[in-house]
């Protein structure tokens, strides 16, 4: 079997080698994609999209259905980590919850979580291995979090014009929210955003990518094809298109945003969602 | 505005080739750290300071756009390299790093 696999392999090498060479050099302006594929995109990106980035033009409408099943992996990807990662029951793990009086710094070990206020009370709940909190980066990290959120916005809306789009802006969305996470602690993220909020959040994305996809067949186009909706923004069709791109962009940032926030959450704090970095 | 800017420029240069020189030969990761704060804070607000100037040497409104957005980056680096310095260093102390002395000096506990 080991010696049939060595051969497969040897021969897929030999066979590599062999069309390789047949292959047309990288950038050749004479070979077929360069002749006919890339000219079309590059000149008919405007007029049939009015998207001057065509990047995004490809990614979000040429090439729909490859990234409308690239956000449906993230989303797998989140709820792979979900389902293997998440510990149902807290077996094995010690049950006991730490609260600090905040004037006088002493901690209470309690046997079972206890419900307090945290504007009232002057007990506040700590990790197990709880350091004090350092004022310098919490401070600048909060005062950070909502400049990162309005570059994120910036980066999805801002896709057609400029390097950006749903999956960069998603990605900085989530960093933000990890910061926080970073700067105080697990359950201040988790209060942000729960874990079925972020759930929810993953699927809606995916969903809005799809149901945008499948809304164009009942104005009459095919599935994905966004030039569909001019009559229904009351806009020419590469209009229509340049919406539709935005739309399935916010789709995808909602999912790319979730998910991360979800791996983040069961990977920094084992599985529990209890307590961690 | 030219002398300004070769002044920032030259002070940018300036504040890099130590910081480089001070990552590579330090002894301890204290003092790296040190010499890598220089570099973002001082050595990188220098130059984006000089590319600002040299952006708005021919003044109308998208020369100021961009100029504009320069002096953010500037901002934020201002203020977010002091606080990852200060983040790292406080963890080294936290995880029991030990500061390193001369040969023969007593240690500051």
């Amino acid at each position: 079997m080991k010696r049939l696999a060595l051969f497969t392999v040897i021969l897929a090498g030999v066979l590599f080698a062999a069309t390789a060479s047949e292959f047309p050099r990288l950038g050749d302006p004479d070979s077929a994609p360069s002749r006919h594929l890339s000219p079309a995109y590059i000149q008919g990106s405007l007029p049939q999209t009015h998207t001057p980035n065509f990047v995004t033009a490809v990614l979000g409408d040429y090439r729909g259905f490859d990234t409308m099943f690239e956000t449906a992996v993230v989303f797998l990807a989140g709820m792979s980590c979900f389902f293997i990662l998440r510990a149902l029951r807290r077996r094995g793990l010690t049950e006991v919850y730490y609260y600090r009086h905040k004037p006088t710094g002493v901690v209470l070990a309690m046997l079972a979580p206890r419900r307090i206020s945290p504007r009232t009370s002057c007990f506040e709940r700590i990790d197990a291995d709880w350091t004090p909190q350092d004022m310098v980066v919490e401070t600048m990290c909060l005062f950070m979090v909502p400049f990162i959120q309005v570059f994120a916005l910036y980066v999805i809306a801002h896709g057609h014009y400029s390097p950006g789009g749903g999956f960069q802006g998603g990605v900085l969305l989530a960093a933000s929210f990890i910061l926080v996470g970073l700067s105080r602690d697990l359950r201040t993220v988790e209060s942000l955003l729960t874990e079925k909020t972020a759930i929810l959040t993953a699927a809606a994305g995916v969903c809005l990518y799809a149901g945008t996809g499948l809304l164009a067949l009942f104005f009459g186009g095919n599935f994905l094809d966004y030039g569909a909706y001019a009559s229904f923004f009351g806009a020419a069709v590469p209009a229509a298109r340049s919406m539709g791109i935005l739309i399935v962009e916010i789709g995808v940032a909602l999912t790319v945003m979730a998910t991360l926030v979800t791996i983040y959450k069961l990977v920094s704090s084992r599985g529990t969602v209890e307590e961690g970095l | 505005m030219d002398i300004v800017m070769y002044v920032l420029l030259g002070l940018g240069l300036l504040f890099f080739t130590g910081g480089t020189l001070g990552l590579i030969r330090l002894p301890d990761v204290y003092s790296r750290l040190h010499m890598a704060g220089k570099i973002d804070t001082m050595g990188s607000i220098s130059l984006i300071a000089a590319l600002f100037l040299h952006e708005i040497e021919t003044f109308d409104m998208a020369h100021l756009l961009v100029g504009l957005k320069i002096l953010l980056v500037l901002f934020f680096q201002f203020l977010a390299s002091p606080t990852a310095c200060h983040a790292m260093v406080n963890a080294c102390l936290r995880a029991g790093l030990a500061p390193w002395v001369k040969d023969g000096q007593r240690s500051d506990p």
